[in-house]
């Protein structure tokens, strides 16, 4: 019952790991940029597209992890997580490209059946989290709470004084999730999960 | 909150993906706890305490 050992990755293999994904992320970023650039895409879209390819990478560690260090315990977080991640991440690009490919009102609909589902999935993972985790999850959702509630004041009274511009609810909600994304960073690091 | 987590699972030679299936908390969880990055809840605590057969204020102090 008791084979398994803790000894951690040699230093030389985790400075690989920290410089191969270092490279891959300035290529996913300048991807990314060119690809903002040739379609001449408003600021809004460009943040949702780097939070979607954000995320989507995300799912992708998460599932490398799972799959070169598998955990029993705590069953079914690992595949709850990657499911999450890669629907929020859909949610991101629908509203973007699925105009392509369907009328406004179908994109509509699917984003809000992928809401439900991710929703349902979220909540999936919160019971079967164990109790750091959760605590993790909830420091999370205060972090970001009060990071974007200040924020947010902030630039609504500068905009009721004609300081700066209005920002569509699109470029919020990408704004809203690097936050979130960056309190989740933070709230995993200080109990050591890097 | 100081514990002597570490030191009770290595004299039983266990890893802490053993003691955390025990727990049935998280491999992480366990490594937080050694490191002090994270207090244990009360039920925790005894499920800790009962795992090792130990009295918790044995294994946790401040």
């Amino acid at each position: 019952m008791f084979t398994r050992s803790d000894t951690p990755p040699p230093l030389a293999l985790k400075i690989l790991g920290i410089v191969a994904l270092a490279g891959f992320g300035a290529a996913t970023g300048a991807a990314v940029a060119s690809l903002a650039a040739s379609q001449a895409m408003a600021w809004s879209d460009e943040v949702a597209l780097v939070m979607a390819v954000g995320l989507l990478g995300m799912a992708i560690a998460s599932a490398v992890v799972m799959a070169t260090r598998p955990a029993s315990v705590p069953k079914g977080c690992g595949l709850l997580q990657i499911a999450t991640l890669l629907l929020a991440s859909a949610m991101f690009l629908l509203p973007i490209y699925g105009g392509q490919f369907a009328t406004a009102d179908v994109i509509f609909g699917a984003v809000i059946v992928l809401l439900v589902i991710q929703t349902v999935t979220n909540v999936m993972l919160w019971n079967k989290a164990d109790e750091m985790l959760r605590r993790i999850m909830a420091e999370t959702g205060a972090m970001a709470f009060f990071a974007c509630q200040g924020a947010l004041f902030v630039y609504a009274a500068a905009e009721r004084l004609d300081l700066v511009g209005p920002v569509s609810s699109w470029g919020l909600i990408g704004i809203t999730m690097g936050v979130y994304l960056c309190a989740s960073c933070i709230a995993a690091a200080r109990r050591g999960i890097h | 909150m100081n514990n002597r987590l570490k030191v009770l699972r290595a004299e039983r030679n266990w890893s802490q993906a053993d003691l955390a299936d025990q727990l049935g908390v998280s491999r992480q969880t366990v490594n937080a706890l050694e490191t002090g990055r994270y207090d244990p809840s009360l039920p925790l605590a005894f499920r800790i305490a009962r795992v090792f057969e130990q009295p918790i204020e044995s294994i946790f102090s401040e």
